[in-house]
């Protein structure tokens, strides 16, 4: 340690766990996404003002009329099915490129960081490690063989790549619990089960790259395991929207399950959990969080490891705070990560997954510097 | 050297509570063991099989026995946090594996001898989550939680900590404050492993304090493991002997503690009088060969 703090009482390495250190986090991750976004709608291959971009984003077009709105986030034939069809062609070019391009690619991000982050801080607290991440279970691993099968075998089915990320990786998830179980489970045999499943997945998916057709489908493939949102449009959003809106909830409402977790097994027997049920459960809505992710996006890495950290640091160890801290900076990460990847290197684009690591491996590094207590919780 | 076997029950006690009209009760019997197994998987033999052994009803009992002798698992096994082989635990008369989790950690607590936390909870927080069982799936705290912690909070006299973390607690601190979410849980038994092991001597008397006014105040049952026999004789109202897994001998301190069972159960030559007290001298450890 280099401040100083070696005089036998231990260090206070965490700040106070205020509420307003949650309030502080929900309005800097706010101020974050709402200055990412603008930037991400005003920038692109088509050109405007931020004037243009401001009027596009506030267009009365939009907000005066409800359906208009609602046309656009469901999509036409369901807008139609519901009866709320109202007909978008009276929109200013600047508008449509706006609310058709650009913005369902921001709530994209929003939706991705916050379920990443949220299953991130709920399988740290579950295996007591601050170094899980959602994929700790062998989900990465499994969502990217489905996802290179799809490619392999079924080369012009792209609208099931969603589906197959997500069921891969739940049926991963299923598998390292079987192997895991032997009477029970333990978060150090679970950890294990999710090391060998993920290695041998990712050695049969490396291996498929080779009977990949073209040099399209591989960027496809590398886009999926790095986590991409090129191109991700509102149907992205409406899939991972239903999920969110269920799963998140359920996590902060079961936080107080996580904080007897984390007195032990033995405790939290003694005070009458059914500890494999709860775990069950609780590593289930986990998984329905990172799949939900990674449908829209693929693997995006590191926003699932660093912000619960992050957020840990800020608001204390309670799991309810830092699971509502995750919903405000999980967010913040993706969309900011997501500006880079799209306008750093225009007109290409490079995936979001590699931005997050290199934003947030300097800031692990960081925090690793800086607490020594750095991998228990 | 009369042996008192567990089935003939605490026959030295006059006023113990007693439920004659039920014939299934074993007289005054919170917990009643019969013909148990335990063991671990990967282990062909059991690490504790013994025939009967009863817990009296708002009586203060220590598990004694040199290491290895199966204190601590047969504690586990009282707690469900061991499955028996084979046998059967009841408490009041009711086998354990038939209580729902949550009913039963509302009638039995145990505090096991090592417990872990983040370090950034702080002793309020921690002795909340005592109340676990007491609330539904959603619940948040009542009333009744938040009194519950202060009562448990003030029995064990950690009042002075509330706000403190953990992670800045003394290890005799910590285990008070582990007591008192213990408490908070409001259980008629609780099993405590060890709970003075590892303490220096003041925690040790404050912690034995906790337990003595818990059950003389709110006529608890407790069952706790001891390591130190003399702590167990001046201490506890009955005493379980243990030795490789079996019970060894049983009964008030007086009747059980005696230079015979020092010899046999712990392999130790020893003197033992009685005075006022129990007064044990250690003299050598005996070889293998004489145990």
């Amino acid at each position: 340690m280099s401040d100083g703090h070696t005089d036998g009482t231990r260090t206070r390495s965490r700040l106070p766990a205020t509420p307003s250190g949650l309030t502080g986090v929900a309005v800097a991750s706010l101020v974050v996404v709402a200055l990412a976004g603008f930037v991400q709608i005003r920038y692109g291959s088509y050109d405007m003002s931020w004037a243009t971009a401001w009027d596009a984003l506030t267009a009365p077009a939009v907000w005066g009329h409800p359906r208009v709105l609602l046309t656009l986030l469901l999509g036409e034939p369901l807008a139609r099915a519901l009866g709320l069809y109202a007909n978008t062609d009276g929109l200013a070019t600047p508008a449509v490129v706006v609310w058709t391009l650009r913005m369902p690619r921001v709530v994209a991000a929003v939706l991705v960081g916050a379920n990443l982050a949220v299953s991130g801080a709920v399988f740290q607290a579950l295996t007591r490690n601050e170094l899980a991440s959602p994929y700790v279970l062998g989900v990465s691993g499994g969502a990217g063989l489905a996802v290179l099968l799809t490619l392999v075998f079924f080369a012009s089915a792209s609208l099931l790549l969603p589906f197959a990320a997500a069921v891969g990786g739940t049926l991963a998830f299923l598998l390292v619990y079987a192997i895991a179980w032997k009477r029970g489970t333990s978060p150090v045999r679970l950890v294990l089960a999710g090391v060998v499943v993920a290695t041998v997945f990712q050695s049969l998916q490396t291996g498929l790259f080779f009977f990949l057709g073209d040099s399209a489908a591989v960027k496809t493939a590398l886009a999926w395991i790095t986590g991409s949102l090129t191109g991700v449009e509102w149907a992205g959003v409406r899939l991972a929207l239903v999920p969110t809106l269920l799963v998140l909830p359920a996590c902060a409402l079961a936080a107080r399950h996580l904080d007897v977790l984390l007195l032990g097994e033995d405790t939290a027997r003694s005070l009458g959990m059914a500890v494999e049920r709860v775990r069950f459960a609780l590593a289930a809505l986990a998984i329905l969080a990172a799949a939900t992710g990674v449908a829209v996006a693929g693997l995006v890495g590191f926003v699932g490891l660093v912000v619960p950290h992050a957020v840990r640091t800020l608001v204390g160890s309670d799991s309810r705070r830092v699971v509502l801290g995750c919903v405000f900076a999980g967010p913040a990460l993706v969309v900011v990560a997501d500006v880079g990847a799209r306008l750093a290197l225009a007109p290409l684009q490079v995936p979001v997954g590699v931005l997050t690591g290199v934003i947030g491996g300097p800031y692990f590094l960081y925090l690793m510097r800086k607490h020594d207590d750095f991998s228990t919780l | 050297m009369s042996r008192t076997t567990p089935a003939d029950g605490p026959t030295h006690d006059a006023d113990e509570p007693r439920d004659a009209d039920d014939p299934n009760e074993v007289d005054g019997a919170k917990i009643h063991v019969a013909d148990l197994e335990l063991g671990y998987p990967g282990l062909d033999d059991p690490v504790v099989d013994t025939e009967t052994l009863v817990i009296p009803e708002g009586e203060v009992t220590a598990l004694v026995g040199p290491n290895g002798s199966g204190k601590s698992t047969l504690l586990k096994g009282l707690a469900r946090h061991l499955e028996p082989d084979a046998g059967e635990v009841l408490l009041d008369g009711r086998e354990i594996t038939t209580y729902d989790s949550k009913e039963f950690a509302r009638e039995l607590g145990m505090l096991a001898q090592q417990n872990t936390a983040p370090d950034g909870l702080t002793v309020e927080e921690l002795v909340h989550h005592g109340r676990y069982p007491h609330k539904g799936f959603l619940d948040g705290r009542t009333e009744a939680d938040e009194a519950a912690v202060e009562r448990a909070i003030d029995l064990a006299g950690v009042d002075h900590l509330r706000e403190a973390e953990l992670g800045q607690l003394s290890g005799g601190q910590r285990q008070l404050v582990w007591i008192a979410m213990a408490l908070a849980q409001e259980t008629d038994t609780l099993l405590l492993d060890e709970p003075t092991t590892y303490l220096d001597l003041r925690h040790q008397l404050r912690v034995m304090d906790v337990i003595r006014t818990l059950n003389e105040e709110r006529g608890v049952t407790v069952c706790v493991v001891l390591h130190d026999i003399t702590q167990a004789a001046r201490f506890a109202d009955y005493l379980v002997a243990l030795k490789d897994g079996a019970v060894h001998d049983w009964g008030r301190p007086a009747d059980v503690v005696s230079e015979e069972l020092l010899a046999e159960v712990f392999g130790v030559d020893a003197a033992v009088e009685y005075g006022t007290e129990p007064v044990i001298t250690p003299r050598r450890a005996l070889d293998d060969a004489d145990v």
